[in-house]
């Protein structure tokens, strides 16, 4: 997987949000941190093409966010920072069979595949169940299995632990250390991104520090100190 | 909330979704045909049949029913009052009859089922060029999902106004409903780009 920003720049109403940023990602484990408004979850979304460059250009793969956004959607799913808001069918085995729902699938495969997914993350307990009435850590579980199913190159995380009480993002946790997936994970949660292979700090909307976990969490501290 | 379908496997959770809704909407607009009360009671008890085929028990169907049964009951008393017995039995009958088919359906299809033969029914619709019928269905699918959410959103709005001594005005309580219905929309606007589930058109 290869993921480049070349100069890209994003702006919110003629303010900008994230100064021009040229870099490349190949690493297969990637954390970013930052203060609040930083821009972490701004950078994410330009990965995705959910945000656009106002200048400069992003790629996954090859494919421009701009020009392909469906084909770099299809490479890189997204957990957002509120997973309830990603799960739009009210029964959870019914909204991971939406996310099949533009591949040419038997209704047996679909079905496979749901299951399979479920039992992966060891929810298949919820299969049937509302989703309005799964607990956070849950509907964290059943968001990472809506979006896997699809098979994704890299899955970019908003900080997938921050509503969590002790036990579920203990449980989370272990379930990111687990994926074979490439992943990029924003989170304030240092522990989680410390075996990364590579950290990212922002800072007011530029790239503060870019290296190995302990050099840039030390950077991090000072910043935030 | 609780939910209106049913989990199971019986004959009626097996029949295609599109024929128990056109069936539905058959046996609806015979039973505003007839009028005499003596079949729309065999109606009546048919649809007390079809629903004992879910096997709920009693006491289950009962909490399930129990607020629409009473409706019933009171508009048939109303009827009663200002017109005839006779009406007020065929209206009593057929109201339970009506009401029992659409809940023994409803109990029986899943919403991914229920949103497929909406998408197939609104397939001439994409003629007009207007709409995409994929698009009204996974429309239905979103207002079943977070309709909850909405009410739940509301009651929390509530809650903080007794919490803060405030008395609940329409205009205090819909205004941050509204900006919040609206910035969840948005976010599931983003979700439902991300998942590439309306990628394909
Ligand atoms: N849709 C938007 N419209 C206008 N401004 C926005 C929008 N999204 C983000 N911003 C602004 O961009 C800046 C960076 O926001 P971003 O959400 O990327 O920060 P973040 O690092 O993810 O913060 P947090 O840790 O709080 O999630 C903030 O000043 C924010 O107000
Ligand atoms: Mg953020």
């Amino acid at each position: 997987m290869d993921i480049r920003f070349e100069q890209a720049e994003a702006r919110f109403e003629g303010r900008t949000v994230l100064h021009p940023l040229t870099l490349s990602l190949t690493e297969r484990r990637i954390g970013v941190i930052g203060l609040n408004g930083s821009g972490k979850t701004t950078f994410a979304r330009m990965i995705n093409g959910l945000v656009l460059p106002a200048a400069g250009k992003v790629s996954v793969g090859g494919f421009d966010t701009s020009k392909d956004g469906d084909r770099v959607r299809a490479l890189a799913g997204f957990i957002f920072q509120n997973p309830q808001n990603q799960i739009v069918l009210p029964v959870l085995k019914e909204d991971i069979a939406l996310g099949l729902s533009t591949r040419k699938l038997s209704k047996t495969e679909k079905q496979e595949a749901v299951s399979g997914i479920l039992a992966r993350f060891g929810i298949g307990r919820l299969a049937d169940r509302r989703v309005h009435e799964l607990s956070g850590g849950e509907l964290q579980l059943a968001a990472l299995a809506s979006v896997l199913v699809t098979r994704p190159d890299v899955l970019i995380m908003d900080e997938p632990t921050n509503q969590l009480d002790l036990k579920n993002r203990g449980l989370v946790e272990k379930t990111i250390h687990g994926l074979e997936e490439n992943i990029i994970v924003i989170s304030h949660d240092l522990d989680l991104i410390g075996g990364f292979d590579r950290v990212l700090c922002f800072h007011e909307g530029r790239l503060a520090a870019d290296g190995p976990p302990g050099d840039v969490i030390a950077r991090y501290r000072e910043i935030a100190a | 909330m609780k939910s209106l379908h049913v989990e199971g496997d019986t004959f009626l959770h097996r029949l295609p979704a599109g024929l128990k809704l056109a069936g539905l909407a058959a046996v609806s607009l015979l039973l505003f045909l007839l009028h005499s009360p003596l079949l729309l009671a065999f109606a009546a008890v048919a649809g007390i049949g079809l629903y004992a085929m879910l096997g709920l028990g009693w006491r289950n169907s009962w909490q399930r029913l129990r607020v629409i049964l009473l409706t019933i009951v009171v508009v048939s008393v109303f009827t009663l009052v200002i017109n005839s017995p006779v009406d007020a039995a065929a209206v009593f009958f057929r109201l339970i009859a009506l009401f029992l088919f659409a809940a023994t359906i409803t109990a029986t299809t899943s919403t991914g089922d229920f949103i497929a033969v909406v998408t197939t029914a609104a397939k001439p619709l994409e003629k007009t060029g207007l709409i995409t019928a994929s698009d009204i269905g996974l429309a239905i699918g979103l207002v079943i999902r977070f309709l909850p959410e909405v009410l739940d959103r509301y009651q929390a709005i509530r809650d903080a106004h007794h919490a803060r001594g405030l008395k609940p005005k329409p205009l205090t309580l819909a205004v941050p409903l509204i900006i919040l219905t609206l910035r969840n929309a948005d976010e599931i606007a983003a979700a439902i780009d991300a998942r590439g589930i309306r990628s394909q058109k």
